[in-house]
């Protein structure tokens, strides 16, 4: 015998490995049909004339020549840029201060500074307007200048990003190993070449990623524009005008696919600088302990003190203004603003078609990403077919949310498209927004999942017990607390998005965000306050829900206990 | 163990398993008893594990069969072999009890709850645990963990149990402790068992046989007696156990010269005068007591340091007229007082024909 005629050995699947396959073939089909294909359709549009014919690059040379199109894409770029450089260094000193410093009621300020992330973005700009509009309180203090503008978008940004910078930041500072800094001290470092030497360096990714998200959340986001910008053009208020104004579809597209254009160079840099990132923490890293020392703490405190009444300064002012009988002529407190039905024909059910869309979003959209990380993480073999889905995954966080509701427009109104008939119900905003948030939703799952010991599906199958008994059982109950973060975090999202639904929604399931943005532009601010407002309050609602949960969690579930 | 005659119960033939461009099991063919205890022993990377995998299905050959039981179970997923496995990691359900756990592979095979409850009782008493039921993993130490992992792999009454670093994740008297329990378990299930391990120490004291590997091939089978005193290799010489390794020639049949000096050797594995050779013997084996200058492979020493290790003490020896070879040798700590060795004492020592062993040289 020779060394070749040793049988070959094709590895039959078993009943598991066929049911693991065809629900990732599936995941497949779905990811492709909510993400890919509609994007596809953008692309195609933005080469097309109106009668549908391909045209080349005419649409984008005609994009270039218009000055009042390309000057967006300037502004865009300034804006995202300033604001990018405000908050970053804003958000690291706060972050310091919550990880590094021995400074007091750490907790309040943590959830002072997180409060933006609970209201749609619009809030802090229609808190702007009350403080410094034509009508605002402090208006003397911009000197005459109009709060309309660049100075407005970049003002209500700031806040509005804030607490995203601020999450990403506290997660690289609070990875320190105290070891690093002991033997600093015992080589004589100063206070100056610690922090050079050895916290700069360890945050430097998490600071690399910060802003490039800060700088993708400017320049995709809407609301902000919509309410504040004036006649001071962006992208993203451009795309809803050449579509729901001027009904220009292929100038829609051809702004889509150039607001596509940052979001995924920003996204890919991200990929790049989270490959290089080196586990900094070993598992025999002793965690860092900050040590007392009143003269940073208190300057800290105060610190943070001013950014967190800012904070939650422009919050107040919106919600106060929304019980406001006449902004600011009669400071009388009311409730009519928040009778809606005069302001929206739908009144207060555009704040059911949100609890429902949301619900829905959080329970289908929970269900989806949990399914498709254990597929991903957990079939054996079948590796094409496990990164394929992980990529699709991977898309809508590079998407903004604007250029994914065009082309939710385009595909799902495709001639012969079958999906066709989801066009204008509360379906397909609710598979738009499971699709909008699925990446971090999908990563935070896989992350839960790579936290299983990798053997317990050999464990069963040794044991001859199918794969979803022991999905059910051990899995999914072991995940739970991820598993209510996923569905927090879609209802929060669904609650406060406006960029995606905005193409898709119809006269019957306009969503209470989408009225704010109404009611503002029909000059009704006291009812977008007001709407604002109440979805602050579910959003806080449905987060102290969540808080509760987990320790319920905790309590009624003994093995947790270590 | 006599298996001869026997026929195997498990029957590797020829496994290669390639991952890439690399092969990290190289033609491997291996026979495995009935109540046979085999361990497959080799630094990490060797292909132990990789051996196990393929055994158990969970990562299948790229080529090569294995039949176990008379059944060809080359190409079938884990589900549907024969096997109990314990992990390293002990893979215990974190959110199930110690109960729910061992019985596990129990509740989907639908038999009644009295009798599961039964059963389990059985196993957990088996493995010393019998109040433990109601308890949950985190609640118990890193020893009583591994006996749940081995219960809950032995509820189904499987035909081999399969045990991928049982011991290693736990510390060294509790894990000295474990073994002897496993061993007694095993003989007392007559359960045919394959365990996995880096611990030379662990694999001695365990097997029926052993299973030296390295590169992804074998290198030596045989009993711990076997494997110890005429390993197969340098490499399996060196894996298990201390040597001495010495540079030599081979002169004339049965005489290798090391540093100008001649020695008999009881064995050349039919190498030519001339060749060059590697010449091994064991410190223990060393003869340090009643040897008289020019016996046998006598040769007259220094102590150059010492090395007091508990029960004996580990010398550095180099001839007292200087030259090759050097060699470390054990005295026991008898003989360490009635000779007064310590270090720039001369004495003699001899090199037994029959410890010293030859390879080619590498």
């Amino acid at each position: 015998m020779t060394a070749a005629s040793a049988p070959l050995i094709r590895a039959r699947a078993s009943r598991d490995d066929l049911i693991m396959r065809a629900g990732l073939a599936l995941f497949a089909l779905f990811l492709l049909v909510v993400v890919a294909l509609p994007l596809w359709a953008l692309l195609s549009k933005s080469f097309q004339d109106h009668n549908g014919n391909f045209v080349g690059l005419a649409n984008y040379l005609r994009y270039v020549e218009t000055p009042a199109l390309f000057q967006s894409f300037w502004n865009s770029l300034f804006v995202a840029i300033v604001v990018t450089a405000i908050v970053v260094p804003l958000a690291f000193i706060y972050a310091y201060a919550l990880t590094r410093s021995c400074m007091r009621f750490k907790a309040v300020f943590q959830g002072l500074a997180l409060i933006p992330i609970l209201a749609p973005s619009l809030l802090p700009a229609i808190s702007l307007i009350y403080l410094f509009g034509n009508q605002g309180l402090l208006k003397g203090w911009l000197f005459g200048q109009p709060v309309y503008g660049a100075t407005g978008i970049i003002t209500a940004q700031v806040f509005y990003c804030f607490p995203h910078a601020l999450m990403i930041l506290v997660t690289a500072l609070s990875m320190a190993d105290q070891r690093l800094y002991e033997s600093a001290d015992a080589l004589g470092a100063s206070r100056l070449r610690k922090f050079l030497t050895v916290t700069l360096p360890g945050a430097k990714y998490g600071l690399i990623s910060t802003s490039f998200v800060i700088f993708t959340l400017v320049i995709t986001d809407f609301g902000i524009a919509k309410v504040v910008g004036g006649r001071f053009n962006v992208l993203a208020t451009d795309i809803y005008k050449q579509v729901i104004g001027q009904q220009n579809f292929e100038m829609g597209a051809v702004v889509g696919v150039v607001l596509l254009v940052p979001a995924l160079l920003s996204f890919a840099v991200d990929r790049i600088v989270a490959r290089r990132q080196v586990a900094q923490l070993s598992a025999r890293a002793v965690p860092f302990e900050p040590k007392p020392r009143q003269s940073r703490d208190l300057a800290l405190t105060l610190f943070c003190a001013a950014i967190g009444l800012a904070i939650l300064g422009v919050f107040a002012v919106s919600v106060w203004a929304s019980f406001i009988t006449f902004w600011p002529y009669n400071l009388t407190l009311t409730l009519k603003n928040y009778a809606f039905g005069n302001f929206d024909p739908l009144g207060w059910g555009v704040y059911w078609n949100s609890l429902k869309m949301a619900a829905a979003s959080a329970i289908l959209g929970t269900i989806a990403v949990f399914l498709g990380a254990y597929l991903v993480e957990k079939s054996k073999g079948f590796h094409v077919g496990r990164n394929f889905v992980h990529l699709l995954a991977m898309i809508p966080l590079a998407v903004p949310g604007l250029v994914l509701g065009l082309s939710y427009i385009f595909f799902f109104n495709m001639k012969g498209n079958p999906l066709g008939f989801l066009y204008g119900t509360m379906a397909i905003l609710v598979v738009n927004t499971v699709a909008h948030f699925y990446t971090v939703s999908h990563l935070t799952a896989v992350t839960a999942l790579k936290q299983l010991d990798a053997e317990f599906e050999a464990v069963s199958a040794s044991l001859k017990v199918p794969v979803w008994r022991t999905f059910f059982r051990v899995t999914v109950p072991i995940c739970l607390p991820a598993i209510l973060d996923v569905a927090i975090y879609f209802f929060v999202n669904a609650m406060t998005t406006v960029s995606a639904v905005i193409f898709l929604y119809s006269s019957e399931t306009k969503l209470a965000s989408l009225a704010i943005v109404n009611m503002d532009e029909s000059g009704f601010t006291a009812g977008a306050a007001g709407m604002a407002t109440v979805i602050v309050v579910t959003s806080a609602a449905v987060k102290l829900a969540q808080l509760g949960l987990s320790r319920l969690l905790s309590r009624t579930q003994a093995w947790r206990k270590r | 163990m006599d298996v001869t005659g026997a026929s195997p119960y498990l029957s590797i033939r020829r496994l290669t398993k390639r991952f890439g461009s690399f092969t990290a099991l190289d033609d491997v063919s291996l026979d495995v008893f009935a109540r046979e205890f085999v361990v497959f022993l080799g630094p990490s990377g060797c292909g132990k594990t990789t051996l196990l995998r393929a055994i158990a299905g969970l990562d299948i050959q790229t080529s090569g069969t294995i039949h176990q039981g008379g059944r060809d179970v080359s190409a079938l997923p884990p589900a549907e072999r024969d096997f109990g496995i314990v992990f390293q990691s002990y893979a215990l359900f974190p959110n199930l009890t110690v109960f729910d756990n061992v019985g596990y592979g129990l509740v989907s095979r639908g038999q009644p709850r009295s009798q599961i409850q039964a059963r389990v009782a059985e196993l957990l008493a088996l493995v010393g645990l019998p109040d433990s039921g109601a308890k949950y993993p985190s609640q118990l130490s890193g020893g009583q963990q591994q006996r749940v992992a081995l219960a809950r792999a032995l509820a189904i009454s499987p035909g081999l149990l399969l045990l991928d670093e049982p011991l290693s994740a736990l510390d060294a008297r509790v894990r000295t402790h474990l073994r002897q329990e496993l061993k007694e378990l095993q003989r007392k299930l007559g359960i045919t068992t394959i365990m996995v391990t880096h611990d030379q120490e662990e694999a001695l004291t365990l097997a029926d046989r052993i299973v030296v590997m390295n590169h992804g091939v074998i290198d030596q089978v045989g009993t711990p007696t076997e494997v110890y005193r005429q390993p197969a290799s340098p490499f399996v010489a060196d894996f298990v156990g201390t040597m001495n390794f010495l540079q030599a020639s081979v002169a004339e049949h049965g005489v290798v010269a090391i540093g100008g000096r001649q020695f008999w050797v009881e064995s050349l594995n039919g190498m030519k005068p001339g060749t060059a050779a590697t010449v091994c013997i064991r410190p223990e084996d060393v003869k340090t007591r009643n040897v008289e200058p020019g016996s046998e492979n006598a040769l007259e020493v220094e102590v150059k340091a010492l090395e007091f290790l508990g029960s004996f003490a580990r010398a550095r020896l180099a001839p007292a007229d200087g030259g090759d070879p050097e060699i470390v040798a054990d005295f026991s700590i008898n003989l360490l007082r009635d000779l007064k060795v310590e270090p720039g004492l001369k004495l003699p020592v001899a090199l037994p024909p029959d410890r010293l062993r030859a390879f080619p040289k590498a």
